[in-house]
């Protein structure tokens, strides 16, 4: 492996600390908006589609951090920089969360909404299902980490197996749950962009929430990155 | 008729709705309950179901907050072997 001590730093500091500090004023301010706009009643739904600006951004966050950990593993794979495997683990770490959130506000929101008076917390909907199979998928990522002693050997096949993961997300949480009827939007197209069924007022709340969920991951991430790297740092040379 | 035109939330009115008309987010699941709720059910409920938007706030919340907790772990870790002064053991070092 190569000499940690010889590395530059790997993150640019001040950038860090500006973003974090935006991201707090900004996720403040998406929250407040999100409760306080009134917007359109409709019946089921009544004050719930407030969820859309926390339920959908966790998976659009999640996206997110799956393509940041593909990119590194496949940067790994081309330049054995082992900055890159811990990159490609943090993001991998941060999205999995992210993608379990998903799933738990998923979870209560249905059972309140659409399944009240059933008791029901899991119905099987496509996407739901689908995306529950690709966080098993990608959460053997970490126990394929786990099994493998040898540093550089364990970063490769990681990454290897961590790309092939990457792959089968767009299927999992887009091609194959559109093809079935399903509790969620989307079967007509693209329910975050189209013109019909999202009303005006919400748009901007719901992308300002997108953009701060994704941005608050990269502060997340790059916090993990600094401790990882250091734990690497102390592993390699020790004091 | 726009999902839009209608009236907002807190007038809690109840609008005629043409339910052959577009059905967002799906009438075909749903059954209307015959019982009043109960329990967990009738705190969720209240307020036009905005407790629901309530729990799931608080899911993200409490989960981000447990994820900091875990990296604050690590540091923990780092900073006693820093005093130590010796590295720490790979073999201990938790997934996580």
């Amino acid at each position: 492996m190569n000499a940690p001590s010889t590395r530059k730093p790997a993150i640019d500091l001040r950038r860090y600390r500006f973003v974090r500090a935006a991201v707090g004023v900004w996720m403040t301010g998406v929250i407040g908006f999100a409760f306080l706009r009134d917007i359109p009643s409709l019946e089921i739904l009544e004050h719930t589609a407030r969820n859309l600006y926390f339920h959908v951004p966790m998976w659009f966050t999640m996206m997110a951090a799956v393509i940041v950990a593909a990119y590194h593993s496949a940067r790994y794979l081309a330049t054995d920089d082992p900055v890159r495997d811990v990159r490609a683990e943090q993001a991998a770490r941060v999205g999995f969360v992210f993608g379990l959130l998903g799933i738990l506000t998923g979870i209560v929101w249905a059972r309140f909404t659409w399944y009240v008076g059933q008791g029901i917390w899991w119905n099987f909907d496509p996407r739901q299902t689908m995306v529950a199979v690709f966080l098993l998928i990608y959460g053997a990522y970490f126990t394929l980490r786990s099994s493998i002693d040898e540093p550089t050997r364990r970063a490769r096949v990681a990454a290897v197996y961590n790309l092939f993961a990457a792959a089968t997300m767009p299927f999992l949480t887009y091609v194959v749950p559109r093809q079935m009827p399903s509790l969620h939007p989307g079967a007509e197209g693209s329910p975050a962009f189209s013109e019909t069924d999202l009303a005006p007022v919400m748009r901007p709340i719901f992308y300002a929430a997108i953009i701060g969920f994704i941005v608050l991951f990269w502060v997340i991430y790059t916090q993990r990155v600094r401790t990882a790297l250091l734990e690497e740092e102390l592993e390699e040379n020790p004091l | 008729m726009g999902i839009w035109d209608l009236e907002p939330v807190p007038s809690m009115q109840i609008i005629p709705q043409d339910t052959t008309a577009t059905s967002p987010y799906d009438t075909v699941w749903t059954q209307v309950p015959e019982q009043q709720p109960e329990g967990l059910e009738r705190v969720m409920l209240a307020e036009d179901k905005l407790f629901v938007v309530l729990a799931v706030v608080l899911i993200i919340w409490f989960g981000l907050l447990f994820f900091l907790y875990r990296t604050d772990r690590r540091l923990d870790r780092l900073e006693r072997s820093l005093e130590r002064g010796i590295s720490q053991d790979p073999d201990e070092s938790v997934v996580g």
